[in-house]
């Protein structure tokens, strides 16, 4: 088993009242999952998904990541269990600006302190396998917003994450550049590789294996 | 990774230009500022280091009691036996002991033309001691007993082109002497910096052989320096240990009796100590001096720099939003909290790099206006490696200083927060740079009214009231044997050229007292335990009327009268000194029923340091012993016509006297030069200072402008004018300048009328310069923040609501 949520309630304090975000999730996700999570705004898609990536915190509740106590880590610990296993990719894409394509790629290998013939070797991978060896030395400005989202998918997995979390990943692309992302989600998936994504569109979703239906928080 | 910072820290330097500009101008002017400080400070700390004896090398001085007011006092000038003494019984503890006269200006001939030259008689040693880099000659060239070894500069003056070795030169046209060797100058920080030559001891001792056969057994001519140089293994306290009982060992028993009393005693004032630390304390010992001077612009350099540093925290940190996407992003993808930090200590370390390459261009440019300015001769020590340790060091430390506060706080932002979008800095986000940009304005404001308070001193002391008229007052010199007898040819001459208004002869120039004592004078209901002491002028019948002094009670020196011969004049000083009620026509006795008649008082004249009291002094009439003639001009005649006509009669009536003139009010306003030239610096560091901190309010108000502009234009949809948006923007910043001038006002106060206090002549420290200060500090910031504030408000709302 990848992960487990059990129980999980995360809430935020508003005129002495309690709103809940999320209100006892209890999820099971096997490696090798696509998981599509589906919504209306506000019901609390992305709040899972940044719980799910350690980038936020729960109230109450158990999650357990490759048989690790998420909730009795110290934020460190968290830290780089998230580092090494998982990969976000977001609907504003959220490349740097002031990077290219090929040093945006590089970016997460510098973190992990790669040799440097060990991240050409890879970015030059990641780039041929995505077909933007043209556009490396170009700047995210001068990209298309699908393209965009190509080089934010590649950057995601160029760490070889587990876990790929996809937060409305074609939220901002026309529906032709949306559905090559989420051919290319399939194509990862076949690859081994677990994708979560939160998404609106009833065709994006109909691309996971399994889809879990959020209202105000709750799984219906 | 480090190029991957660098190269992000690059593209963002060059796609925000004007924030760029400001961020790396503003950290070069600071970092400029204090490189031209070190070097000033570096030259004041080597200060006659360029004698490679400096270590060792000692002026001795004499401590001792004013019986007078009971303190403790030294002074450098001592008896022409202690040389001999010394020389005699101390070879364990001096190699070189070296005699020499005052440093003062003598007139150099040869081949029928004269020169004005500064020079020293000095004994033979001196050459080796100063370790002299001799460039004709060598350190045995003073040895002749006429020997004279002359400055490259005063070579070139007097020689040009010719080979001056061998030739003979007279001095005041009453010593004959021997150019033997020439050296190189000595740079500007040296206290023999102004010595153009040296001239062997012996010729003063041969001029005059009477009075130093006299002084040989009678020891009280204290008209001689002597200087010398510790042994290797001696320290000064030892030395000074040695010295102390030298009066009770080797003194003549004739003296020893007040030398007692004084508790006088000798000692050796290393050299490393002359220049910094040239004052002594009511105990005689060395305390301070210029050395406050160096703390006071170093504090100003650390200042200035933490200004700049300022500029660049609050700038990076008021741009934060925009980088806290990439805080963000790096994250997410694996970055750790110290790899950030790291991140951004690169990147300022990467703009102070830039900034010390510009800086370094700045202070090349402006140093030779640098040294005009502090009448120093310094330059850059591109070849040091301690220079350039010390640079890479402060460049470094800027660079985390100006880099640790941002690096902090950017890479502490929650990946969630920022790329969600959800991020704002909120309220309270702004207080640190708040408080950074009160800091930044209470410092500015500190130093602009300590500096206009320095300056309101000097000036409130040169318009004292000088008691007697500066203008048109020459005086000359009479430093050649021929002016013997001839002063009243010269008189009836000079003053049918009809440019002369009036003219006299004087012992002391108007600008210094040259002679004092009077310790056995007495006056009626003097205190018998009394010793006076009072400054002694010997002046010619003109003199009142030549520089115009003006009476309090009595009358001037007459013709008319003969007794005027033994009648004395007064000053106000001398009144209250000596505690007369109606001095006009009382006695002063000046021991064997030797008296004269006060015949008036004269209004206080300023002749001595202005920032002082005038001492009690007196004046007689004595043609014999007079030193300088003074020379009033004809208001309406040009003083360039009336010089030239002054200078022919000279050339005729004394031939070989160098006809060498100087005008009084300049020769007083020189008194002021070393407080004015501080003054000078200070000033230019505190409009650097200030244009510094204008420069981050700029950019700040530039940032604050461009997060605004949703609600500007918002506000102009809803019918806000363009007046009420400057108003809105303007009044934060206007709020915090005031709070900077609540803070700056009372703590300069309190510090300026400390260091007031060091003058005994004093100005008071008046509320309008606190009024023009505050004026001034919100004049310049309503216009640094009124530029972006107008560009802001006159944007199209249109245009600054589509960007959303």
């Amino acid at each position: 088993m990848l992960l487990q949520l059990n129980g999980i309630f995360k809430w935020v304090q508003q005129g002495g009242q309690r709103v809940f975000l999320l209100k006892d999730i209890n999820l099971e996700v096997e490696e090798g999952e696509f998981i599509s999570i589906m919504g209306p705004s506000g019901s609390g898609k992305s709040t899972l998904l940044n719980v799910i990536g350690m980038l936020d915190d729960f109230d109450e509740g158990e999650y357990n990541f490759l048989d690790e106590p998420v909730h009795q880590l110290k934020e460190k610990h968290r830290a780089n269990l998230y580092k090494q296993y998982i990969g976000f990719v977001f609907q504003a894409y959220h490349l740097i600006d002031e990077l290219t394509v090929y040093e945006n790629l590089e970016m997460p290998l510098l973190y992990k302190k790669l040799k440097g013939s060990d991240r050409k070797a890879m970015v030059a991978d990641m780039l041929d396998r995505f077909g933007i060896v043209g556009k490396k030395d170009l700047f995210p400005t001068q990209l298309s917003g699908g393209q965009q989202q190509l080089v934010g998918v590649a950057r995601a997995l160029i760490s070889k994450p587990k876990l790929i979390l996809a937060d409305e990943p074609t939220g901002n692309l026309n529906s032709k550049q949306s559905s090559e992302i989420m051919a290319l989600f399939k194509e990862l998936n076949d690859d081994g590789v677990t994708i979560i994504q939160a998404t609106h569109s009833e065709q994006n979703a109909a691309y996971g294996k399994r889809i879990i239906n959020l209202l105000d928080g709750r799984k219906v | 990774m480090y190029k991957n910072y660098l190269k992000i820290a690059w593209r963002n330097l060059t796609r925000n230009k004007g924030y760029s500009a400001i961020n790396i101008g503003g950290l070069a002017l600071g970092m400029a500022v204090v490189i031209l400080i070190g070097l000033w400070v570096l030259d004041e700390f080597t200060f006659n280091t360029t004698h490679k004896n400096h270590e060792k090398i000692a002026q001795i001085y004499n401590r001792g009691e004013n019986l007078d007011t009971g303190e403790m006092g030294s002074f450098a000038s001592t008896l022409y036996m202690m040389g001999s003494v010394i020389k005699e019984n101390y070879t364990d503890y001096f190699e070189h002991v070296i005699r020499a006269t005052w440093v003062g200006e003598y007139v150099l001939a040869t081949n029928g033309e004269s020169y004005t030259q500064t020079g020293q008689f000095i004994e033979k040693d001196a050459l080796d001691m100063l370790s002299l880099d001799m460039i004709q000659g060598s350190h045995a060239s003073l040895e002749d007993l006429n020997a004279v070894v002359l400055s490259e500069s005063a070579a070139l003056a007097i020689f040009g082109t010719e080979n001056p070795i061998g030739k003979a030169i007279t001095l005041n046209n009453e010593m004959d002497a021997v150019v033997k060797g020439i050296y190189k100058d000595l740079p500007k920080n040296n206290d023999f910096a102004n010595v153009k030559f040296f001239a062997n001891w012996n010729m003063v001792e041969a001029n005059e052989p009477e009075r130093f056969e006299r002084i040989k057994t009678v020891w009280d001519d204290w008209s001689f320096q002597l200087y010398v140089q510790l042994r290797p293994n001696i320290d000064f306290e030892t030395a000074n240990q040695a010295l102390r009982k030298l009066y009770t060992q080797y003194g003549p028993s004739n003296e020893l009796d007040i030398f007692g009393q004084r508790n006088l005693h000798p000692f050796a004032y290393p050299m490393d100590k002359w220049h910094l630390y040239s004052e002594f304390d009511s105990q005689g010992m060395p305390t301070e001096g210029r050395i406050t001077f160096v703390w006071l612009f170093v504090a100003i350099g650390v200042f200035v720099l933490f200004l700049a540093c300022i500029n660049f925290m609050n700038l990076s940190t008021a741009r934060s939003e925009k980088r806290s996407k990439e805080v963000g992003i790096r994250k997410t993808v694996g970055s750790k909290k110290k790899q950030l930090v790291i991140q951004f200590l690169s990147e300022s370390l990467l703009i102070s790099a830039l900034a010390l390459v510009l800086a370094f261009v700045l202070v090349a440019v402006s140093l030779p206006w640098f040294n005009a300015l502090a009448g120093k001769d310094m330059s850059i020590p591109w070849g040091n490696p301690i220079f350039w340790t010390m640079i890479l060091t402060f460049t470094l430390l800027t660079g985390l200083l100006a880099g640790s506060y941002p690096a902090l706080y950017l890479s502490s932002f929650t990946p969630i927060k920022v790329l969600k979008g959800t991020f704002k800095a909120g309220p309270y986000a702004s207080v640190p740079r708040k408080v950074l940009v009160v800091f930044q304005f209470a410092v500015s404001i500190m130093l602009a009214v300590g500096t206009v308070i320095v300056f309101n001193q000097i000036e409130f002391t040169k318009d004292r009231p000088m008691g007697y008229d500066q203008n048109n007052l020459i005086s000359v010199q009479m430093n050649n044997p021929e002016y013997n007898g001839k002063y009243e040819v010269l008189r009836n001459e000079l003053m049918n050229t009809r440019v002369v208004e009036e003219m006299a002869q004087s012992s002391s120039p108007l600008t210094g007292v040259h002679s004092n004592g009077g310790g056995r004078i007495s006056w009626k209901g003097k205190n018998p335990e009394m010793r006076p002491d009072f400054g002694i002028l010997r002046i010619s019948h003109d003199y009142g009327k030549t520089v115009g002094w003006e009476f309090v009670e009595g009358r001037d020196f007459s013709r008319e009268f003969a007794s005027d011969s033994s009648a004395i004049i007064l000053n106000e000083s001398a009144v209250k000194y000596m505690g007369l009620e109606n001095p006009v026509g009382n006695f002063i006795e000046f021991g064997n029923d030797n008296r004269a008649e006060i015949i008036g008082v004269t209004k206080d004249m300023v002749m001595q340091s202005p920032y002082q009291p005038v001492k009690q002094a007196f004046f007689y009439m004595d043609y014999d012993r007079m030193n300088y003639i003074e020379i009033k001009l004809k208001p309406n005649v040009s003083a360039s016509v009336a010089i030239a006509k002054i200078e022919s009669v000279f050339n005729t009536v004394v031939p070989s006297a160098k006809f060498d003139y100087k005008f009084i009010d300049q020769e007083f306003a020189s008194k002021f030069e070393a407080e004015q030239r501080l003054g000078n610096l200070a000033g230019v560091f505190t409009l650097l200072a200030i244009f510094i901190s204008c420069l981050g309010l700029f950019g700040l108000a530039s940032f604050v402008a461009e997060q605004r502009t949703k609600e500007i234009g918002v506000r102009k949809v809803l019918g806000a004018s363009v007046l009420n948006l400057w108003k809105m923007l303007s009044k934060d910043f206007v709020i915090l300048v005031l709070i900077s001038c609540l803070i700056a006002i009372p703590i300069i106060y309190h510090f300026m009328g400390q260091w007031l206090q060091s003058y005994e002549y004093r100005m008071e420290i008046s509320w309008y310069i606190f009024v023009i200060a505050i004026a001034g500090a919100l004049a310049i910031t309503l216009l640094t923040v009124s530029f972006q504030a107008i560009k802001a408000a006159n944007v199209n709302p249109i245009k600054s609501l589509r960007t959303e």
